[in-house]
């Protein structure tokens, strides 16, 4: 007798719903476009990353649907079932249900079913994404407050031939296999369009796998909690292909060139040898501050004399090789492709004021209150290490 | 000698109260009145209230700090608070809301309405219950007063080793959080125990396990939850004490360590920790959403079941937060497949609910409105948990804003609406008037508008990559727009909280002025703390009730018609009791829980800055502990005489069918504990 209104009212709620559930889907599509939002999830370019998306795309739909349900549910309830001004007390009373046990053994047996298909689809993927093919590329990564550091053994003798950071460089189309480490805290590694994030962990070795589908930059940040300059600890994935891998290989297997007596960037490499050289490697040039080598880099560079909590800065060797600096956040070239001399000497000046740091705790680069023309000239100098 | 051999102070005989050996202070009586009397009550009542208003004053704290994260992130390139300022502030925020305004909001309601829903007159213990309190609440003091002693820890409330370590975090912040929660542990262990007991002894005579309301079941739960895991992070904060101020190496992998360890115990804390907070809050719903849509709550069994399931499972998952860590792929697939079945026991609640409401009569008070609320937004926090429940789903969603939306939507959506609602229910039982109703929508539907415009952008930022704890981001990242919506969104859940505060003084007020006494069921309700005069007089009872059914009180006021349909039976004013009873012996205050209570953080000072303050906290403690051993009983005899009003005894014979005969309730259920 008093229904005619309320459905009245539950088709416009319907027509409302639709209307917001077309609306939300064409959200959802647009969620997945990755054009300046270089972090995003949702644009899978690699296989890791693709097989978690063929995962969680029908969990996302089972649950859209579960939630479609449950609020379409509350908003049935609460209008059709709301006390009205012409209820009578006493008469318009509801039934009392104590509960329907068959009702009640559907709807916990029926989320069963459903999880246990999914369950299945889960326990498939965790065990596809260990798979690791034999011809897999071994990188090293090492996580340290608050940068990246990579390591490859181009000869297979288990020792480092190429020492570099914040930019990784692979082949398209290839496994890479990744041995996580931590030199200090815990850190995440995480280039969400390859692959899921994986912690480096003192003490241990944690392997993850990255594989890009095509050629390109993919943006990566640690998303573990690590300290002051957490937000501020990126890095990217260049891939490349094999031919170019192979030509950067050979490129970074060079040591650094000495510059030309009577440069400034001569005068550089001194500043550099008593200001930097403690900490930083330059391949060929700064092994145990005097000694020159046959160019290879140390894995184990100033052990026991680096004053740095984490034991380690990045090598520098063919520092303009790569886009950015100081845990990929300040651009090493211009735009016309010069050398960004302007934020290099700022770095120089005072690292704290760009990126915080604790440097008197020796956690981050110290500030070595140089002079401008000792930045001028360490400036020359690394512009020549290309 | 001659003291001792005339009297012992255990010595408690009849008789006339003989002279009190030295060094014994007689015991403060009920007497008293005034703030005084809050300081030595043990009355489980008063003790509640004082854990509300502690957590609102907490919640007040926590929330500004998350307004100063909201403005630090509102745009890119923040720079209202510095790194180190901002690590602080969002790690103080995390633990503020977590153990200083959910937990105790949360015990609040536990210790208030606990013995009222099973019909006791107080908890089993009622000093340790006083003890409880004021070690939580010295211990949140203790906490905060790190932000004037070298500033707040800074590691994220997970506090992950080694970056909790001296060497990564010099200040003392972390000390305060280890040793702090320490002393918040101790609280909520004690109050814990002291619950279990409280409804494993002291129901009323008939109220058999099956006729326990909901909201104390799901108490009980959650206080075997807090029994079994608070000591698994006590032996956590022990090991890191040790290592930042003894030297140890528990989480030092360079020393044989291991920074996993703290994760897996914080863990094994932390998760039934989620469960703690959420469990009242369903309780409160399933309470609240059964009054106003005049119906039982739908299939009590399963409601009863799933959260003692939810319960049983939530010590099993622990590692789901750990799917980043390299454990290895069973590790992962085992706590991945029972992480993904705990929807199933969360899911029978919430379809119970709204099967409650169906082809119900609601009322839409704003008691409701919070638990319909909390229904609508929970499923939303669940289903995004049921997402990352997928291990390689939630490698792209953990320490992401997505974690971020999910567990605000559990804690804020679910926890938070439910206590809202839970305060607008009770308020009149609790403080004898009702609280505005129309100021109470606004407040709903603010704080509903907000909260969805802070917390529901986060699930997009988290899947554009936004990790958790990064005090700016970089104008290019793509997180500006949703950044700024969150801000908007949290200054309007203040707006919320305003509108609240303003409820609260407003309908004060109002009552002030226009004392009209509030009945004692004013919202037609259906357990036993409704059946005792608004507010709750001193004694809860004064008749023990006897209990025949599930919603003993509505039994008493209604049964069903031939067609099952609701029939009244009785007024409600017929059925509850008058109040006024005299003689009924209740525990007597006493000093000494406040003072063992602050020994505690003068222990804390003592081993961050110098252990003469431990002595002095020591010297406290040992004088409470032998204080309360030799405290008089005040006149036990007192109180044993059967007062002379029986309840509603002006009613007409018959229409009682189930009131219990005057005195029928069992002797020995007559004496409040003395504990």
């Amino acid at each position: 007798m008093r229904k005619e209104p309320h459905i009245h009212r539950l088709r416009r709620v319907a027509i409302g719903a639709t209307v917001a559930g077309s609306l939300l889907l064409a959200g959802c599509g647009a969620l997945r476009d990755d054009s300046g939002r270089p972090l995003t999830t949702l644009n899978p370019k690699g296989k890791q990353a693709q097989s978690i998306d063929d995962l969680v795309s029908p969990v996302f739909w089972v649950a859209g649907v579960v939630f479609v349900l449950v609020q379409v549910g509350v908003i049935y309830m609460v209008i059709r079932f709301r006390r009205r001004a012409d209820d009578v007390d006493g008469v318009d009373e509801p039934v009392q249900t104590h509960g329907i046990p068959a009702l009640e053994w559907a709807w916990t047996g029926l989320p069963l079913v459903v999880l246990v298909a999914l369950g299945v689809l889960n326990a498939k993927t965790i065990l596809d994404l260990e798979k690791t093919p034999d011809d897999a590329i071994d990188v090293e990564v090492y996580g340290q407050q608050w940068w990246w550091e990579y390591r490859y053994d181009v000869d297979g003798d288990d020792q480092p031939d190429i020492i570099t950071a914040n930019q990784m460089v692979i082949p398209a189309g290839r496994h890479i296999h990744l041995k996580i480490r931590s030199n200090d805290v815990i850190h995440s590694f995480w280039i969400p369009q390859l692959n899921g994030k994986m912690d480096s962990v003192p003490g241990r070795t944690n392997d993850w796998s990255i594989e890009a589908d095509k050629p390109g930059l993919y943006q990566g940040t640690c998303t573990e909690f690590c300290g002051l300059s957490h937000a501020l600890m990126r890095m990217e994935v260049k891939a490349v292909t094999a031919d170019e891998f192979e030509a950067w290989k050979d490129e970074q297997l060079k040591p650094a060139v000495k510059p030309a007596d009577g440069t400034l960037a001569a005068e550089g490499w001194d500043e550099f040898k008593t200001n930097c050289a403690s900490c930083h490697q330059v391949n060929g040039m700064s092994y145990k501050f005097e000694k020159e080598t046959d160019g290879a880099p140390d894995a184990d560079y100033g052990d026991g004399q680096v004053s740095l909590t984490s034991g380690n800065a990045p090598n520098l060797t063919h520092l303009l090789s790569r886009n950015q600096f100081a845990g990929n956040l300040f651009a090493l070239h211009t735009k016309n492709g010069e050398v960004n001399e302007a934020e290099l000497g700022s770095w120089l000046r005072d690292p704290s004021a760009m990126k915080p740091m604790a440097a008197d705790q020796f956690r981050g680069m110290p500030n070595l209150n140089l002079s401008q023309d000792q930045i001028d000239k360490l400036v020359a100098y690394l512009s020549t290490l290309k | 000698m001659a003291i001792i051999e005339a009297r012992t102070p255990l010595q408690l005989d009849s008789g006339p109260v003989p002279a009190r050996p030295m060094g014994v202070f007689a015991r403060p009586t009920t007497e008293q009145t005034g703030w005084k009397s809050w300081l030595t009550t043990v009355d489980h009542k008063k003790i509640g209230i004082m854990y509300g208003v502690g957590s609102f004053f907490f919640f007040l704290i926590g929330g500004g700090e998350a307004l100063l994260i909201r403005l630090q992130l509102a745009r890119p390139d923040g720079k209202l608070l510095s790194a180190a300022l901002y690590n602080q502030v969002y790690t103080m925020h995390g633990v503020t809301m977590v153990f200083l305004v959910v937990m105790p909001m949360a015990a609040a309601f536990a210790n208030y309405l606990l013995p009222l829903q099973i019909g006791a007159r107080d908890v089993a213990f009622p000093r340790l219950n006083a003890f409880s309190f004021w070690c939580w609440l010295f211990g949140a003091l203790y906490v905060n007063s790190s932000w004037f002693l070298g500033g707040g820890a800074d590691g994220g409330w997970f506090n992950y080793a080694p970056n909790s370590g001296v060497l990564f975090s010099p200040s003392h912040g972390i000390d305060f959080y280890s040793t702090g929660l320490l002393i918040a542990g101790i609280a909520s262990l004690v109050s814990s125990a002291n619950l279990v007991v409280t409804v494993v002894n002291m129901r009323a005579p008939g109220m058999t396990w099956f006729k326990l309301p909901v909201f104390t079941w799901m108490n009980l739960v959650v206080q075997f939850l807090l029994l079994f895991s608070l000591p698994v992070i006590t032996v956590a904060l022990f090991l890191l004490t040790f290592d930042r101020l003894f030297g140890s190496n528990f989480f030092d992998a360079a020393n044989g360590g291991d920074p996993l360890l703290w994760q897996h115990l914080f863990w094994i804390f932390g998760h039934p920790e989620v469960y703690i907070m959420i469990l009242p809050s369903f309780g409160i719903a399933s309470e609240i959403i059964p009054v106003f849509s005049r119906k039982p709550i739908f299939g009590y069994p399963f409601m009863v079941f799933s959260g003692i399931a939810i319960g049983f499972m939530g010590f099993g998952v622990w590692a789901h937060h750990m799917f980043a860590t390299g454990m290895g792929p069973m590790s992962v697939m085992a706590f991945s497949l029972a992480t993904m079945f705990i929807a199933v026991p969360t899911g029978v609640k919430i379809l119970n609910w709204l099967a409650t409401m169906y082809g119900g009569r609601l009322r839409f008070t704003t008691a409701m409105l919070f638990a319909v609320g909390l229904v609508s937004m929970f499923t939303i926090g669940g289903l995004s948990g049921v997402s990352h429940a997928f291990a390689p789903a939630d490698t792209q969603q953990t320490d992401t804003y997505y974690i971020v939306a999910h567990f605000h939507y559990v804690l804020f959506g679910g926890a938070l609406l439910g206590l809202f609602a839970g305060c607008y229910f009770w308020w009149p039982k609790i403080f004898g008037h009702l609280l505005n109703e129309t100021l109470g929508k606004w407040h709903f539907w603010v704080t509903l508008i907000g909260f969805n415009l802070t917390f529901g952008p986060m699930h997009i930022l988290g899947m554009q990559g936004m990790s958790r704890r990064y005090f700016t981001y970089s104008a290019n990242q793509g997180f500006n727009l949703w950044n700024m919506v969150a801000t908007v969104g949290a200054f309007t859940i203040a707006v919320g909280l305003l509108i609240f505060f303003a409820n609260i003084a407003v309908s004060y007020s109002a009552h002030r002025k226009n004392p009209v006494p509030c009945p004692a069921d004013p919202w037609d309700s259906r357990s036993l703390e409704w059946m005792v005069p608004s507010p709750t007089p001193e004694y809860n009872f004064a008749e023990i009730p006897v209990i025949s059914e599930l919603d003993e009180f509505w039994h008493r006021k209604y049964g069903h018609d031939e067609n099952g349909r609701l029939a009244r039976i009785a007024k409600s004013e017929d059925v509850v009791e008058v109040g006024g009873a005299t003689g009924i012996h209740l525990p007597s205050p006493s000093y000494w829980p406040i003072v063992l209570a602050a020994g505690m953080p003068f222990i804390g000072y003592g081993v961050i800055f110098s252990l003469w303050w431990a002595l002095l906290g020591g010297v406290l403690v040992i004088a409470g502990l032998i204080g309360w051993v030799l405290e008089p009983s005040t006149d036990p005899e007192a109180g044993h005489d059967h007062h002379e009003a029986p309840v509603s005894d002006d009613a007409p014979a018959g229409e009682l069918a189930e009131a219990p005969a005057e005195g029928a309730a069992a002797p020995e259920l007559e004496e409040a504990p003395v504990g």
